[in-house]
């Protein structure tokens, strides 16, 4: 997996939590440029991608990366789904997580 | 520059002087007449000429009076002297009669060039510059040439006697005068159906008695044409007809001055009620609906009765009048050029308006204050909005992603704990899910995302969504709207859901955008209790700033047990 956000303890405790249930995280980004370069190195299955990225707006990422048959994206933002409207749905994304509700569970739920 | 002429010491160039020339024309006409009587030259065109002479002579005194019609004034004080000076073919001298021969058709080139240049002497267009060139050349160079040919014993400059070739000659006289007449008849019509205002009252007498004696020259030189023979009653007629023009000069000025109102007259018309506005009331004194009034304000801008900002450009087709009380300028009339040659009117309407118009500038300037208040307003609103953006961002940003990675540390190591302290930190993170929560409403209050990314309708929407009262939207605002009429219609929603909520004890509440070509109409509704008002510290009256700089009202219609229903008129264009 892929963990993008540009909060590093977030992604600290993000790795860790995903390890502990089993995925092997292959690396982090914290903008929208390193997430495309690392995705084009690691070819992960899937990513966790934040909406409200530095450089780029992180549903364009999430369009872009799903649009070439790439990894699967689970969008994450400490807003509420609901803050997005259809954004979600018409970004190309698996679903949504709101980040205090990100555990292993949600992950899985929206990856199997 | 008129006074200065007419004022001038008698020792000055008496040439230049129209006034002078009057009884030089007077004498030279009478001389001229004295000949003709002696040379049994016919009654009817002595008199004629005469006529047309002192009636020409006549008019430049008159014009006197316009100071831009200078160039005017000179022709008409020409023509007099060319047209008896072409009566000096009655001389039997061989010298003055060549002389007589060579001015013959001068006089009707100069009243060619006063008509096609009236009133200021500027050509009205290239038709006319080029009607001015031909009627030279056919009188002055056509008989220059025809003085080389003309079978006359008199002509010291004939080089040949044959008839046929001065008899071509008077034809191709005769065929370019009536072009000309022609022309002149066309730009004359042309120029009387152009006109408007005072210009109109001043200038149409000489063009209807000029485009007259057109059509008495086309007559008269189509008659020569047809029938090749001279016509000399036709001839008169035209000379007699052409006193018309300087007699249309008169008339038109001083049908301008009758036209003119007394001071008494114009105080009552304009106060009168009969014009809606100010701007109406001077262009009816004045006579010319173009008219446009510029009020001064105290820091030198100028603006319209509304208070709307004006600037004052120079332009040739307008002319601008200042209007002063005590000393200082409070208007300024922008007005048609024509104006200008009525300075007495100009000035009568100046002194009497100057009065009215303090009352009216007063007025303009507290709309113009009033206009930018609410301009000021709406600049404060919009930063307070950028700040508000700003401040979500920072708290979405900064306290809000580091507690959600407290909430998931806390999630983390309650799934490595024991039963007992795993129960510990889950409630730890319950109140954090829960501090999270408010903070994020916090955080839409201030400036709610959703409505940034996608618009109105969406942030409706979701407000409805989360409202705990249900709530149906119907929109057909699907287009973004202005950032402050989007902003101000969600707050309002809100604000009114949130009374729903509080107050009304409703079971459900109903919101309509209704977005029209120029405006967008919010309304919500509700089911419930009844019996709101706008309370003065409430929420909706906290909006009303942000409401009245977008120019917007707020209605409120709550009758008790009827539900109430709040709805705003926003205006904004497509």
């Amino acid at each position: 997996m892929l963990i993008v956000d540009d909060h590093q303890p977030f992604r600290a405790v993000a790795r860790e939590l995903l390890e502990s249930a089993g995925y092997i995280v292959a690396g982090e980004a914290a903008d929208a440029a390193g997430a495309l370069a690392a995705v084009a190195v690691h070819h992960p299955d899937a990513v966790l991608l934040d909406v409200q990225l530095p450089d780029r707006d992180g549903f364009a990422v999430a369009t872009e990366l799903t649009a070439a048959d790439g990894p699967a994206v689970v969008l994450i933002s400490s807003r509420d789904a609901d803050d997005y409207g259809r954004r979600v749905a018409a970004s190309g994304a698996r679903g949504f997580i709101p980040k205090s509700k990100l555990s292993a569970a949600t992950v899985a739920a929206l990856l199997e | 520059m008129a006074s200065n002429a007419v004022t001038a010491l008698p020792n000055r160039d008496a040439l230049r002087d129209p006034v002078l020339l009057l009884p030089l024309a007077v004498a030279v006409g009478l001389a001229v007449g004295w000949i003709g009587t002696q040379q049994h030259v016919a009654g009817s065109r002595i008199a004629a000429d005469l006529a047309l002479s002192w009636a020409v002579m006549a008019a430049s005194l008159v014009v006197l009076e316009r100071p831009r019609w200078r160039r005017t004034r000179w022709l008409l004080a020409s023509t007099p002297f060319a047209l008896l000076g072409a009566d000096l073919e009655w001389v039997s001298s061989h010298a003055v009669w060549t002389l007589g021969f060579l001015l013959e058709g001068l006089w009707a080139a100069l009243l060619v060039q006063l008509v096609v240049t009236f009133p200021e002497g500027r050509p009205w267009s290239r038709l006319a510059r080029t009607a001015v060139f031909g009627a030279y050349a056919l009188t002055l160079g056509g008989q220059v040439v025809g003085a080389l040919v003309v079978p006359d014993t008199r002509d010291l400059l004939a080089v040949t006697s044959d008839p046929s070739v001065a008899h071509a000659i008077d034809r191709a006289q005769a065929i370019t005068g009536a072009c000309v007449a022609l022309g002149v008849l066309v730009l004359v019509l042309q120029r009387v159906r152009a006109l408007g205002g005072p210009a109109r009252r001043a200038q149409q007498p000489l063009l209807l008695a000029a485009a007259i004696t057109a059509v008495a020259g086309l007559v008269w030189l189509g008659w020569v044409i047809a029938t090749d023979a001279r016509a000399t009653t036709l001839e008169t007629i035209a000379r007699a007809l052409a006193v018309t023009m300087p007699v249309g000069i008169v008339v038109g000025i001083g049908s301008s001055r009758l036209r003119r109102p007394q001071a008494s007259e114009l105080v009552v018309e304009l106060r009168s009620e009969a014009a809606a506005t100010m701007q109406q009331r001077l262009a009816r004194a004045l006579g010319d609906p173009t008219l446009d009034v510029a009020y001064r304000l105290g820091d030198g801008r100028y603006v319209d009765a509304a208070g709307r900002p004006i600037k004052l450009t120079q332009r040739a087709d307008r002319a601008v009048t200042a209007v002063t009380a005590g000393g200082e300028e409070i208007a300024a009339l922008v007005h048609d050029p024509a104006l200008l040659d009525e300075p007495a009117l100009v000035e009568s309407v100046r002194t009497t308006a100057a009065l009215v118009l303090e009352n009216e500038r007063l007025a303009a300037e507290v709309r113009s204050q009033l206009a930018e208040v609410r301009a000021s307003r709406g600049r404060i609103v919009a930063a307070a909005d950028a700040e508000r953006r700003r401040i979500e961002r920072n708290l979405h940003d900064g306290a809000q992603q580091r507690l959600v990675t407290l909430s998931v540390t806390l999630g983390l190591a309650a799934s490595r704990a024991d039963s007992a302290t795993a129960g510990v930190l889950a409630r730890a993170q319950d109140e954090l899910e829960d501090a999270i929560g408010e903070l994020r409403e916090l955080a839409r209050g201030i400036h709610p995302t959703l409505l940034r990314d996608e618009g109105l309708t969406a942030a409706v929407e979701a407000l409805a969504r989360r409202a705990p009262v249900p709530v149906t939207v119907q929109s057909n605002a699907q287009e973004r709207l202005p950032d402050q009429v989007e902003l101000a219609a969600y707050f309002l929603v809100s604000e009114a859901l949130t009374n729903v909520v509080k107050h009304a004890s409703a079971t459900h509440a109903s919101v309509l955008l209704e977005r029209e070509p120029t405006t967008l109409r919010v309304t919500v509704s509700d089911d419930g209790v009844g019996g709101a008002r706008i309370a003065p510290e409430s929420g909706l009256a906290g909006l009303r700033d942000r409401l009245e700089a977008l120019d917007a009202t707020l209605s409120i219609a709550s009758g008790a047990g009827h539900g109430t229903r709040v709805s705003t008129l926003f205006p904004c264009g497509s």
